[in-house]
């Protein structure tokens, strides 16, 4: 009976948190809409058709396959997009999964960007300078994929020690070596050879590593999606959160990191050393992001743009979207990555269909980072709701700070309560 | 010399600016972490203003009269608009942080990833290219301040300080130092300042005296704002020719370093901004910069990478924050939301 | 109710509801002019939601407040302020970083054209300190002075804004018997010009010494209000409770063992200047004696624990537990050495509240074998062990081992981690403020439980703030001053008034408290 009654409060609790990310979904979709729509209408160019072709290409840009002869968009499967999706969605499970390990921890890893390049750099170089004559290419994948792991997490590194032993803001840091990392890779880029030299106008991007003989098994994808870059690396990035979700949940490891994000200052008293797990836990973080990096680009079909020292890449960015939207929890990373890959194919249907273009994704994605960030907030306030009913918790929480006078109950019944103190401060 | 002054001076009062937009921010208790967001904000709307008025008969009449009274009061109004824009794109912060409580970092970097989306989608619209730029000529025809400006032959000597100051400079530079010298009084030394900081360092203790902690803190993180969207603006028209590209490098970032290295005190700021605007400054015009006058361009000649020069600042920032995080000391109440009655 | 004039504030029938708890159910209140009106009761007892009432922070569902017979509404501290209303708070509401002068014009501000008239505030904060006799540097930073000189400056703020009704929130809490002396009398001088004093606090001494009538509220209620001529401290404290307590802790005279800590010397850098906090000190706990480190807020003692247990690092001496040296050793080492820790904070050392209950009883012994399995938890042994503590320690909870931390009252998160520490079985229990912000129940439990723990044996280093507890609880007292022990007590043979002058540093044994 207790037993039944704990499932399913839990289970409440899980299907809160999805609705709230349904939520900031929908939320973002419609700011996405009526920016389409505003753009739509304000331009004589555009108007009302072009605003509804947009619109639709945003909810459903998956299942778009053109126009027709008339100009019509046409409707229905389209293996190349879903492929295509599940291809880029690779990348998206792997900073996804960098980004929640690190907020687990307590850690805000805004650095996946720089930790995604130092992966696909050493990668890129690992799989394109080892010769295939001498090693088999299926050693050389994973001696790449180790590689560029093992780069990200030294990059990932860096901020964690700076956070641990000197106290440094880690997303300042992580920002500062996003930047140097953009410049490294650039810089060790333009002196080494594997700049793409055989095809013309090219020199601006490295060999794919198929110049090599380096691919990721396609693993049968191919034939379901056919025409679609979809390879293995989808089913290694689903693998890997597993792996993660069993890290984080069942072990004394994941016991540990989780600890000291939730209080450093409990956990080392408890004499569990939270400089170590800060570091460690920014070193796995950041190989994930960098696996990201690694299993993109050892598909053997991607270029690499490797002067990339004004721009960072976008995937680890959308990490964060994908984590936050997740509620940091690893299985569900590999769905929200599958759908932020879907909102980058709608965008690229709608550049390719309309007068919009892919920006709007961002925006999109941008407005879901937004709402996340008080979507804990939402779901406390849910929860505060809820307890007004229950007669169990009539001493409720103290959430509040150390508080020693007789305020303990009081102030923390406030603090699951936040519509007392908003109202209160309008009234002020 | 002359030059190196005048591209520091270009490089460290837009960052300076930036960096009192953060310190108001969060000496009221904000962490504000969407200064790089805001400013490619204000730095889009400025430039799109001035785009647009360019169009307007008044201006063009002005620039063929060579009016340029009337066109440094275009400059000025780009700024006020920037300004106000960026206010208003930082309501989302504060709404998020302040009524709703919630995570700081996460809302500044949800600003800053909103910022570049939106304004890239619109001057993809606008320009259908990925840079906004001024419908005719450029920066320095219509804005900057020459010589010839004040009717003054080019091959007039002026002396090195009229040089330094007047030549080839921006109205922008001096209207933002002139802003941040009257700021940095207000925020000592009146009672909206002394409130102001007292919400950042103990918010309940400030409710306690009956000031009201959410319009405090929407105060400080509004200032915040029109700071960075001004700065935004600035950093645009001076060193990327008023044009608009979504991207600000980083700038915003390197001003919240600025701002910790200045220990969240104005003057320090101040000094801290010229010392990064240096470092930028050599970063980015290191092959041009003759140091001595005798026409060697010595830093080019070092033979270090040029790539080397642009990761520069990021690793001063990362070691000097280094450095100096010990002795910092951030207001204390900042990133906390305040809830009305918690004590 | 009575509406006579001859009340300056009256509180009427006030009622306070929060989710699942009602604060405040229909407390009177009514303050005469130039009287000292004590209001007591328990942690808990509502005493702080009233007063929030009374300065607007929260508005009751029920109830009206009257100042001199007129009905009066109150939304905002402002509102407080202009009926002439001040508070010192417990928590001192003072910006560290600011100035002296600076806090007390905070939110008064003389200003002209915006700018704020220093000299002018000067001036008259000067006039009242001399007046009143509380000296204070106004130039100083809040941080730098003592907590006696910070509540001069909290009571300064209110004389600036001219109140004429002064709150004292447990004002005694931090200072020593002489300096409570000292803020009685500054009391009784405020009453007698013609300010009206409402003195919170629960402590029954201090009430029969300077009050002239005390309102006692118990879980919210109203239990009456009376004459303190006319009352004795058992029937107050009665009242207080709702039964008959203990106010003594009884236990047999103590039968100390071998030393089991030796500290030596030893010294820890303070967080807030460039000195040391604690400056050579040296002292042993032997088994079966409770030893209590006795002292005023800041005087090292948060110091000296975080260098025994290792929160901090050392800068000079030694520390011995059980003869091995563990002065260098690492947190988890000192603990397995013989240590056990109930932490002064505990929701910023005790507890990580957003785990459950279960996962913070093995936060130190997660990774024994018991508990893992290749670094693999074991679920269900963790959640055995959980049970049985919660039963043993009966911790109540709503959801037994599952329950968020956070979701717990104070005194059941106090008594989990007591749970925790006692059962993990070290020959050493540190204790520091075990009972803090602990309703009596609470409280006599916890101190059954040391006195339990020393009888078995162990070594008990207490810190304790509450001179009561100290005098009561403890073999030994050590007392603090300025990072250095200046005195050894025998509780038995020592009284209130030494125990202050040693507190104050007034007073200091010749030889440093050396064994």
């Amino acid at each position: 009976m207790k037993e039944n009654r704990l499932r399913t409060l839990y289970e409440k609790e899980g299907t809160k948190k999805v609705l709230a990310s349904l939520l900031s979904i929908i939320i973002g979709l419609f700011v996405g809409s009526i920016i389409v729509a505003i753009v739509g209408f304000s331009k004589a160019d555009m108007g009302g058709k072009s605003v509804w072709d947009g619109i639709r290409l945003i909810f459903a840009g998956l299942f778009s396959t053109g126009r027709d002869a008339s100009g019509v968009l046409t409707w229905g499967f389209n293996p190349t997009s879903f492929g295509n999706m599940l291809f880029r969605a690779t990348p998206l499970v792997m900073t996804g999964l960098s980004v929640a390990v690190a907020f687990k921890t307590g850690l805000f890893n805004i650095g996946a960007p720089g930790q995604y390049l130092m992966g696909t750099m050493v990668t890129l170089m690992l799989a394109l300078g080892i010769p295939s004559e001498v090693v088999h290419p299926v050693l050389i994948w994973f001696i790449a994929f180790i590689g560029g792991m093992l780069a990200g997490a030294i990059w990932g590194a860096i901020p964690g020690l700076v956070k641990a032993y000197l106290n440094i803001n880690e997303v300042l840091a992580c920002i500062m070596t996003n930047w140097i990392a953009a410049n490294v890779v650039t810089w060790l880029f333009d002196i080494s050879n594997f700049k793409n030299v055989t095809e013309n106008t090219k020199a601006s991007e490295i060999y794919k590593t198929t110049f090599n003989g380096v691919a990721t098994s396609k693993m049968g994808l191919d034939q379901l999606f056919p025409g679609s870059q979809v390879n293995g690396g989808i089913i290694v990035a689903i693998i890997l959160a597993i792996i993660v979700f069993i890290i984080m949940n069942k072990t004394t490891l994941g016991y540990q990191l989780k600890a000291c994000g939730s209080n450093r200052h409990c956990a080392r008293y408890a004499g569990i050393k939270d400089k170590r797990n800060i570091v460690l836990s920014m070193a796995i973080s950041g190989a994930l992001a960098a696996a990201g990096g690694s299993l993109y680009y050892l598909s053997g079909n991607t270029e690499f743009y490797w002067s990339t020292y004004q721009s960072l890449p976008a995937e680890g960015f959308n990490g964060i979207a994908v984590a936050l939207l997740a509620t940091n929890n690893p299985i569900a990373v590999i769905f929200t990555a599958i759908f932020m890959s879907m909102l980058d194919i709608a965008g690229l249907q709608l550049t390719n269909l309309t007068a919009y273009n892919e920006y709007i994704t961002d925006v999109i994605i941008a407005a879901i980072v937004y709402l996340s960030a008080f979507s804990l907030v939402i779901r406390m306030w849910l929860d505060g709701r809820k307890k007004r009913g229950g007669t169990e918790n009539a001493k409720p929480a103290d959430a509040a700070k150390t508080d020693d006078d007789d305020a303990d109950a009081e102030a923390s019944v406030e603090a699951s309560e936040p519509e007392i103190a908003t109202e209160g401060g309008e009234q002020a | 010399m002359i030059f190196l002054i005048q591209q520091t001076l270009l490089y460290a009062v837009p960052l300076m600016i930036v960096a009192l937009a953060g310190c108001f921010s969060e000496r009221s208790g904000i962490i504000n972490l969407a200064l790089e967001g805001i400013m490619i904000f204000g730095a889009f709307v400025g430039v799109l203003f001035v785009r647009e008025m360019q169009g307007n008969e008044v201006y063009t009449a002005a620039k063929a009269a060579g009016d340029w009274v009337t066109l440094q009061g275009l400059e000025l109004l780009a700024m006020l608009v920037a300004a106000i824009m960026g206010a208003v794109f930082s309501l989302l912060l504060s709404f998020a942080s302040i009524n709703l409580r919630a995570d700081q970092t996460i809302g500044g970097t949800a600003l800053n990833l909103l910022a570049p989306a939106l304004v890239l989608f619109f001057i993809r619209i606008i320009a259908n290219q990925n840079t906004l730029q001024m419908a005719t000529g450029g920066a320095g025809s219509w804005f900057m301040l020459k010589k010839s400006t004040f009717g003054v032959d080019k091959a007039t000597e002026w002396g090195f300080l009229k040089e330094v100051l007047l030549n080839k400079a921006y109205l922008a530079t001096y209207v933002c130092i002139l802003l941040f010298i009257i700021l940095s009084i207000i925020l000592y030394k009146t009672k909206f300042g002394l409130r102001l900081r007292s919400c950042g360092e103990n918010p309940q203790a400030a409710d306690s005296l009956g000031i009201n902690v959410y319009r405090m803190r929407y105060a400080g993180t509004t200032i915040s704002g029109a700071l960075a969207g001004m700065g935004g603006f600035v950093y645009a028209l001076t060193t990327a020719n008023c044009s608009s590209n979504g991207d600000v490098a980083g700038f915003g970032f390197l001003a919240l370093a600025v701002m910790i290295f200045g220990n969240w005190k104005p003057l320090n700021i101040a000094m801290a901004s010229l010392l990064f605007g240096l470092f930028k400054c050599i970063a980015a015009a290191y092959t041009s910069i003759d140091i001595n006058g005798d026409g060697i361009y010595a830093l080019a000649e070092l033979g270090i990478s040029s790539h080397l020069y642009r990761m520069l600042p990021y690793i001063i920032t990362l070691l000097v924050l280094a450095f100096t995080s010990k002795s910092s000391r951030a207001p204390k109440a900042e990133g906390i939301p305040y809830e009305k009655g918690q004590r | 109710m009575e509406n006579t004039p001859e009340y300056v504030i009256e509180m009427l029938h006030i009622t306070k509801e929060f989710p699942g708890i009602r604060a405040n159910d229909d407390i009177t209140l009514q303050l005469r002019k130039g009287e000292i009106h004590a209001l007591l009761g328990e942690n808990g007892a509502g005493k702080s939601t009233l007063m929030s009432v009374l300065f607007g922070m929260y508005q009751p569902e029920e109830g009206e407040i009257r100042k001199n017979g007129e009905p009066v509404k109150i939304n905002d501290p402002n509102d407080a302020t202009a009926l002439g209303i001040g508070m010192v708070h417990q928590h001192f509401k003072l910006v560290d970083v600011f100035t002296v002068l600076d806090n007390i014009i905070l939110g008064a501000e003389t200003t002209k054209f915006g700018f704020i008239q220093r000299k002018e505030a000067r001036k008259k904060v000067e006039e009242l300190s001399e007046r009143y006799g509380l000296k204070v540097d106004l130039d100083a930073k809040v941080e730098d002075i003592s907590v006696g000189m910070q509540q001069r400056v909290e009571i300064l703020k209110m004389l600036y804004r001219d109140n004429e009704i002064l709150i004292f929130d447990e004002p005694t809490a931090v200072l020593t018997p002489q300096e409570i002396d000292e803020l009685m009398n500054t009391m009784r001088e405020f009453a007698k010009e013609g300010k009206s004093i409402l003195f919170i606090s629960h402590k029954l001494n201090e009430i029969m010494a300077v009050a002239d009538r005390c309102t006692v509220l118990r879980k919210g209620k109203c239990i009456g209000t009376v004459n303190t001529a006319d009352t004795n401290k058992q029937e107050l404290s009665n009242m207080m409770v709702g039964r008959p307590v203990q106010l003594e802790v009884t236990k047999t005279p103590a039968k100390p063992g071998e030393a089991i800590l030796t500290v030596e010397n030893l010294s820890v850098p303070s967080k807030l200047h460039k000195g040391d906090a604690v400056k050579g000190v040296s002292f042993e706990v032997r088994a079966g004696e409770i030893v209590c480190i006795a002292g005023i807020d800041g005087n090292g003692q948060t110091e000296l624990i975080y260098g025994i247990t290792g929160l901090e690092k050392t800068s000079g001496g030694s520390i011995t537990l059980c003869g091995k040296n563990i002065t260098k050793s690492s947190i988890h080492n000192k603990s397995a050495a013989g240590m056990s820790h109930i932490p002064e904070d505990r929701h910023k050392h005790g507890l990580i509240l957003d785990f459950t209950l279960e996962q913070n009883m093995v936060l130190q012994r997660f990774k024994e074998k018991r508990f893992q399995n290749h670094g693999f938890i074991r679920r269900d042994a963790v959640r055995e062990y959980a049970e049985g503590l919660i039963e043993q320690f009966d911790v109540r909870s709503g959801q037994g081992p599952v329950t968020t931390a956070r979701s717990m009252s104070g005194g059941n998160q106090q008594k989990a981690i007591i749970a925790r520490e006692v059962d993990r079985n070290k020959p050493l229990l540190v204790a520091v403020q075990p009972t803090r912000g602990l309703d009596v129940g609470a409280i006599e439990y916890i101190h059954s439980q040391i006195v339990a723990q020393r009888d078995e044996g162990k070594a008990v280093l207490l810190v304790s703030l509450e001179l009561d507890e100290v005098m009561s609880l403890s073999d030994r007292i050590l007392v603090m001053y300025e990072g250095e022990i200046v005195g050894q007590l025998d509780p038995q043979k020592t009284n209130l008034q030494e125990l202050g002058l040693y507190m104050s540093g007034a007073k200091r044994d010749s030889e440093e408290g050396k064994q």
